[in-house]
C-alpha cells in the first residue's frame, strides 16, 4: 500500500513536470487548431463581404474540398513528395551515407560537415539557392554543367518540376537522415558484429541480419519524423515554385496557403488543413501498427 | 500573496480608466523601400500640420506578403490608421469587408482634388457608390518600341491602327530583324502583371471593353475575352514574343532589363516608369537617348481606336476602425498633396494625379512623365468589382497554359471561368 | 580479421569514397553560387565567376541596411526561444519519460503530428489569440511603466514585441523537442534516481544533482534543433513584427527583393551568407551531441 501511493506521488510529480510544456502547447497549437476546425465549417474570409459577415455553412467547405480537382491534385503532389523526398531520397542517401562514414575514410568529418550543411540552409535561402540552380534554361547552374558534360539541358522548374522539388528537399534532408542513422548504427554494440565475423557471416549478411533490424526503432522514428515534417514543409516549395507551373508541384501546405492567403479564404484552406491533419493522424496510426513499436 | 493579488486588480482597474489617456500616435504602412522613401518627407509634413507623432509601419515583403499581413491586422481589428494598397484590384473586396472608411465628403471639400484627372476620380468611386480611397498616382501602361530598329529596318513607326496592324507590325519586325516582335506580360510568376500590364489593355479595346456587367458580377464569357486571348495565341504560336524567361522566376528581368536594351526584343508593354528606371538614367543597363530611340504607342483597339488604360497605383486609404479616424483623414489628404504625388512620381516614375503638377517646376525636370501626364486626361479604365482579384489570378493562370502551349484561347478562357468559379461561386459570374 | 579479406574490404572503402565525393558535391554546390555572388561587383542570379571580387556586398549589409540590428534581434529571439524550450522540454520529456499514464502515447502522437498543419493554417487564430494576450499585457504596463510605454510593449507585447515571437517560436518547436528529450530519458537507466528517490531527495534535488548532469547531451540536441528550425523561420516575424526595430534577418532577407529595378543578387547572396553562418556554426558544435541521442544517450 504505502509503495502505491508512493508510486501515485511519483506520478503526479512528473506530470507537473509536464505542466510547462502543456500550457504553450495548448493555449498556441492546440486551441489553434481546434478553431480552425471551426473555422473550416464557416465562410470566413479575410477580404470581401465573407470578412465583414462569416456565415456558418456546415460541411460545405469540405464538399467543395473533395470536387476540387486541385485539392485531389495537391494530395497526389504531397504522396510524391514524400515517398520521393523523406522516404526514399533522404533515407537511402543518408543511409549510404552513415555507412559509408563508418568506414575509416580519411577526412570523415570534411564529408560529414558538407553532407550537413544543406540542413543549415534556411528554407528561404535555400530556395534562392536552388532557384540560381534550375531556373533560366541556358543560364542555370545546372545547364551549365550538363552542358560541359555534354548532356542535354531543359529549363529544369519547367520540365521537370516536381521531380527537381523533391530532389531539393531530399539534398536539404540527407544530413538529418545520415545523423539519425549513424546513431542508430553505433548503438548496435561492436561485440554483435564481432560474433557475427566469428561465426564468418559476411556483410550483406551482416547487415540485412544484424544491422537492420536492431536499426528498426531508429528507422521508425526516423520515418514518422520525416514524413510528418515532410507533409508540413512550406517554405521550400513556395519559394522554388509557389506551387507552379499549373499546379504541378502544389503541395498541401502550399494549397492551403493559397486557396488562405491568396485567394484570402480562411474557411475554405482551414477545411484543407483539416483534412491533411487527418491525413497525417491515419499515417502516423499505420506506422505505429505496423512497426508495433512500442513508445 | 493577499496583496499581491490585490495590488494587480488594482493596476488592471488603474489601465481600465487610464487606457485611452496618452499621446495621439498616427501609424502608417506602406511597402517597398522606394514607396517609403518617397513618403518620409510626407510623413514631416503631416507631423508638423496636424501635431501628431507619425509612426511608419515598415512591412517589408513584396506585395502579396504585405497584403497577407495588412489584411491580417484588418481583420484582427488592428490595423494601422492610414496604409497604402499595393494593387487596386484589392480595394472593392477591402470596402466589402468594412475595412476602408469611406472620404468621398473630406475629398468633394477637398479643393487640390478638383485638379485631379477624371480617370483617377471615376477609379477612385467603388462599386457602392462612395469613395474609399486617395487617388494619388496612377500607373499608365503604353507599348513601347525600339524607334532606331525600326527605322533602320524600314518598318513603320507608326500607331498601329488595329490588333491586326499591331500583329502584322510585330511579325514584320521578326521577319526583318530576327528580333522579337512584341512582349505582353502573362503566366504566373509574373503576378498582377500579366491581367494589369497585359490582358486588360487588349480587353479595353475589344468588343466587350468591360468585365463587370451593372450588378457587380463578371462577364468572362464574352466573344471579347476570347479574342483576346487568341491574340497571345497568335502571339505565342508565331514565336512573336519571348516564352521561356516568362516561365521562369522574375519574368520581367531577361525581356525588360536585357532582351530590349539590347535589340533582341522590339516592342513590349511597359509603364510609365520604364523610361527612368528600366532603360533611363535610373537603369543599371541604360538605352543612350532612351526617349529618342525608344518610341510609344498608345494601346490599339480590336478594329480601330487608341487607348490610354490607367490603373490606380498603390492608393491611400483611412482604417475604418482607427481610434484616429478624423486625423488619420487629414492625414491622407496630405498624402494626396502635389509634393508627395511629385517626390512618389520622382522615386517610382508614376503619374501624379493631378493636372496641378504641369506647372510645377519639380515635375517639368522629369521630361519623360510630362507627355504622359497630359495624355492621362483622355484615359480610360477598367471598371472595378470584388474578386477582381481572383480575375487577375484567372487570367495569369490561364496565360501561363497557353505560353506553356496546352491549351488554345478557348481552352484558356474556360481556365479563366473555373478558376473563378471555384473560388468565387456561381454567383460571382454572369 | 579472418572474416572479410583485405581486398574486399580495400574496394569497400573506395566505394565508400566515391559515394561521400558524389554525394558531398551534390550537397555543396548551391552554396557556390551564394558564395561567389556574394563577393562578385556585378553578381547575377547565375552562376559566374565574378567580375572583380569585393566584400562591398557585406560592408553594405551593416553599414546601409541595419544588418547589425536584424542580426542581434535574430540571434535574440531565436537564442531565448531556445534556452525555453530546453527548460521546458527537458522537464517535460523526462514526465512522458517515466510516467505510465494511459494518455502518454496518444499525446505524444498528438503533439507530433500536429506539426503537420501548416502554420498558415494556424495563422490567423494564432494572431487573434495573441492579440487579446498582447492587449492584456498592455493594460497591465501602461499604468506600471507611463512614458516608456512603446518601448516595453516592443520587448513584452505579443504582437510586435519581443516575448510574442519567443513563445510562439519556442511552441513551434516543443513538440520535437519533447520527442527528443523523452526518447532520451528513455535511454537513461532509471538506477541513479532509484537511488536518489530511496535516499529521500525531493523533486527538485533529484532534478538538480541527478538528472540536469544526465541530460546534458540530450538538451544539446534538442536545442540544436531548435535552434536551426526557429532560425529558419520566416512567417511568423513576418506576421508578428512591424516596426523596423524588431526586424529579423529573414524579412532583412526578403527587404533586399523589394529593389524598384532589379535585386541587387550580391546584396542579397551576402545577406544569405551570414543569415547561414550562425546555423552552420551551431551544426557543427553539436554534432556529436546529435549522434550521441539518437544512440540512446549515456550508456550505463
Amino acid at each position: 500500500m504505502a509503495l502505491d501511493a508512493f508510486q501515485k506521488r511519483r506520478e503526479r510529480q512528473t506530470l507537473l513536470l509536464l505542466l510547462p510544456a502543456l500550457i504553450p502547447l495548448v493555449i498556441l497549437t492546440i486551441y489553434p487548431a481546434l478553431y480552425a476546425i471551426y473555422l473550416s465549417m464557416t465562410n470566413e474570409a479575410l477580404t470581401g463581404l465573407a470578412a465583414a459577415k462569416p456565415r456558418f455553412v456546415g460541411a460545405a467547405n469540405y464538399f467543395r474540398l473533395f470536387s476540387d480537382g486541385r485539392f485531389w491534385n495537391a494530395l497526389f503532389v504531397t504522396f510524391v513528395f514524400v515517398v520521393g523526398s523523406a522516404i526514399i531520397g533522404q533515407f537511402v542517401l543518408g543511409f549510404i551515407s552513415a555507412v559509408a562514414l563508418r568506414r575509416k575514410v580519411i577526412g570523415s568529418p570534411i564529408f560529414g560537415a558538407a553532407i550537413l550543411l544543406p540542413n543549415a540552409a534556411p528554407e528561404v535561402v535555400a530556395g534562392f539557392m536552388w532557384i540560381s540552380m534550375l531556373a533560366g534554361g541556358d543560364h542555370a547552374t545546372l545547364s551549365k554543367i550538363m552542358m560541359a558534360l555534354g548532356l542535354p539541358w531543359t529549363d529544369w522548374l519547367q520540365t521537370f518540376p516536381l521531380f527537381m522539388v523533391v530532389m531539393v528537399n531530399t539534398w536539404r534532408g540527407i544530413g538529418t537522415a545520415m545523423i539519425l542513422l549513424t546513431a542508430g548504427l553505433s548503438a548496435v554494440p561492436s561485440e554483435v558484429y564481432e560474433a557475427a565475423r566469428m561465426d564468418g557471416a559476411n556483410p550483406r549478411q551482416i547487415f540485412t541480419r544484424i544491422t537492420l533490424p536492431l536499426m528498426a526503432p531508429t528507422i521508425f522514428l526516423y520515418m514518422l519524423i520525416s514524413t510528418v515534417s515532410t507533409i508540413s514543409v512550406f517554405g521550400l516549395v513556395y519559394a522554388l515554385t509557389r506551387g507552379g507551373p499549373g499546379n504541378k508541384t502544389e503541395v498541401i501546405s502550399v494549397y492551403i496557403y493559397n486557396q488562405s492567403f491568396t485567394a484570402f479564404q480562411i474557411g475554405y484552406g482551414a477545411a484543407g488543413a483539416v483534412v491533411a491533419l487527418l491525413v497525417s493522424l491515419t499515417l502516423g496510426i499505420a506506422y505505429v501498427r505496423s512497426l508495433k513499436v512500442e513508445v | 500573496m493577499n496583496r499581491f493579488v490585490a495590488g494587480g486588480l488594482a493596476a488592471i482597474a488603474m489601465s481600465l480608466l487610464a487606457g485611452t489617456a496618452h499621446a495621439q500616435t498616427l501609424r502608417i504602412a506602406l511597402h517597398g523601400q522606394a514607396g517609403i522613401d518617397a513618403f518620409t518627407p510626407t510623413a514631416q509634413r503631416i507631423e508638423e500640420t496636424l501635431g501628431v507623432d507619425v509612426e511608419i509601419v515598415e512591412y517589408p515583403a513584396p506585395d502579396k506578403d504585405y497584403m497577407t499581413k495588412l489584411l491580417t491586422e484588418l481583420a484582427a481589428g488592428n490595423g494601422p490608421d492610414l496604409f497604402s494598397i499595393p494593387s487596386a484590384a484589392e480595394v472593392a473586396d477591402m470596402v466589402a469587408a468594412g475595412y476602408l472608411a469611406p472620404v468621398g465628403a473630406e475629398l468633394a471639400a477637398w479643393e487640390p482634388y478638383k485638379d485631379f484627372v477624371d480617370v483617377a476620380r471615376d477609379l477612385a468611386v467603388s462599386p457602392d457608390g462612395e469613395t474609399y480611397v486617395m487617388p494619388y498616382i496612377l500607373g499608365i501602361q503604353q507599348i513601347y518600341f525600339r524607334r532606331d530598329l525600326l527605322e533602320k529596318a524600314g518598318i513603320s513607326t507608326e500607331q498601329p491602327k488595329s490588333w491586326a496592324d499591331l500583329l502584322a507590325r510585330a511579325k514584320e519586325i521578326k521577319e526583318k530583324t530576327g528580333a522579337y516582335g512584341l512582349l505582353f506580360p502573362a503566366g504566373t510568376s509574373w503576378g498582377g502583371g500579366a491581367f494589369d500590364e497585359g490582358f486588360s489593355h487588349l480587353l479595353i479595346g475589344s468588343s466587350a471593353p468591360q468585365i463587370v456587367t451593372e450588378d457587380g458580377k463578371f462577364d468572362l464569357s464574352s466573344k471579347g475575352v476570347l479574342d483576346v486571348f487568341q491574340f497571345y495565341k497568335d502571339l505565342i504560336d508565331a514565336d512573336l514574343m519571348p516564352v521561356d524567361p516568362l516561365l521562369g522566376p522574375e519574368p520581367w528581368v531577361i525581356p525588360k532589363y536585357e532582351m530590349f536594351p539590347s535589340g533582341e526584343l522590339a516592342a513590349t508593354t511597359c509603364g510609365s516608369w520604364c523610361y527612368i528606371f528600366d532603360w533611363g538614367r535610373e537603369s543599371r543597363n541604360p538605352i543612350p537617348n532612351v526617349t529618342e530611340v525608344v518610341g510609344t504607342w498608345a494601346d490599339p483597339g480590336q478594329e480601330s481606336g487608341e487607348f490610354v488604360l490607367a490603373n490606380l497605383g498603390a492608393p491611400w486609404a483611412v482604417n475604418a476602425k482607427s481610434a484616429n479616424l478624423e486625423l488619420a483623414k487629414k492625414a491622407l489628404l496630405e498624402t494626396g498633396s502635389i509634393e508627395n504625388q511629385i517626390e512618389t512620381a520622382t522615386r517610382i516614375g508614376n503619374i501624379p494625379s493631378s493636372n496641378a503638377v504641369q506647372s510645377d517646376p519639380r515635375f517639368q525636370a522629369l521630361t519623360e512623365l510630362v507627355p504622359i501626364q497630359a495624355a492621362a486626361n483622355n484615359g480610360t479604365y477598367l471598371k472595378q468589382a470584388t474578386g477582381m482579384s481572383v480575375v487577375s489570378e484567372g487570367v495569369a493562370r490561364a496565360t501561363e497554359a497557353l505560353l506553356r502551349k496546352e491549351t488554345d484561347a478557348a481552352g484558356a478562357q474556360q481556365i479563366l471561368i473555373d478558376h473563378v468559379r471555384q473560388t468565387l461561386g456561381d454567383e460571382a459570374l454572369k | 580479421m579472418a572474416g572479410v579479406p583485405l581486398k574486399r574490404s580495400g574496394l569497400y572503402t573506395a566505394m565508400a569514397y566515391l559515394t561521400l565525393i558524389v554525394i558531398s558535391i551534390f550537397c555543396l554546390l548551391p552554396f557556390v553560387w551564394m558564395a561567389l555572388a556574394s563577393v562578385d561587383s556585378n553578381a547575377k542570379l547565375f552562376l559566374k565567376w565574378p567580375d572583380s571580387i569585393t566584400f562591398d556586398h557585406y560592408i553594405k549589409v551593416f553599414a546601409e541596411e541595419n544588418g547589425v540590428r536584424w542580426f542581434a534581434n535574430s540571434l535574440f529571439t531565436v537564442l531565448s526561444a531556445t534556452i525555453l524550450v530546453m527548460i521546458i522540454s527537458g522537464l517535460g520529456g523526462y514526465a512522458l519519460s517515466r510516467s505510465k499514464a494511459w494518455w502518454k502515447q496518444p499525446f505524444l502522437y498528438a503533439i507530433l503530428l500536429i506539426r503537420v498543419l501548416p502554420s498558415t493554417a494556424l495563422l490567423v487564430p494564432l494572431y487573434k489569440i495573441l492579440l487579446t494576450a498582447n492587449n492584456g499585457m498592455g493594460n497591465m504596463l501602461r499604468p506600471l511603466v507611463g512614458e516608456n510605454y512603446r518601448s516595453f510593449m516592443q520587448i513584452f507585447g505579443f504582437i510586435d514585441g519581443y516575448l510574442g515571437l519567443i513563445v510562439v517560436l519556442a511552441t513551434g518547436q516543443l513538440p520535437l523537442a519533447l520527442w527528443i528529450m523523452k526518447v532520451f530519458f528513455d535511454g537513461v537507466p532509471k538506477d541513479y534516481e532509484e537511488a536518489a528517490i530511496l535516499d529521500g531527495a525531493t523533486l527538485v534535488q533529484r532534478i538538480r544533482r541527478v538528472l540536469i548532469p544526465l541530460a546534458l547531451p540530450g538538451l544539446a540536441a534538442a536545442g540544436l534543433f531548435t535552434f536551426m528550425s526557429a532560425w529558419g523561420d520566416f512567417l511568423l516575424p513576418l506576421i508578428l513584427l512591424s516596426s523596423p526595430e524588431l526586424q529579423t534577418l529573414p524579412i532583412g532577407l526578403f527587404r533586399a527583393f523589394l529593389r524598384v529595378n532589379e535585386i541587387d543578387y550580391g546584396l542579397l547572396a551576402a545577406l544569405a551568407t551570414i543569415y547561414l553562418i550562425p546555423a552552420v556554426i551551431a551544426f557543427s558544435f553539436a554534432r556529436r551531441f546529435l549522434v550521441q541521442t539518437f544512440s540512446g544517450g549515456v550508456k550505463g
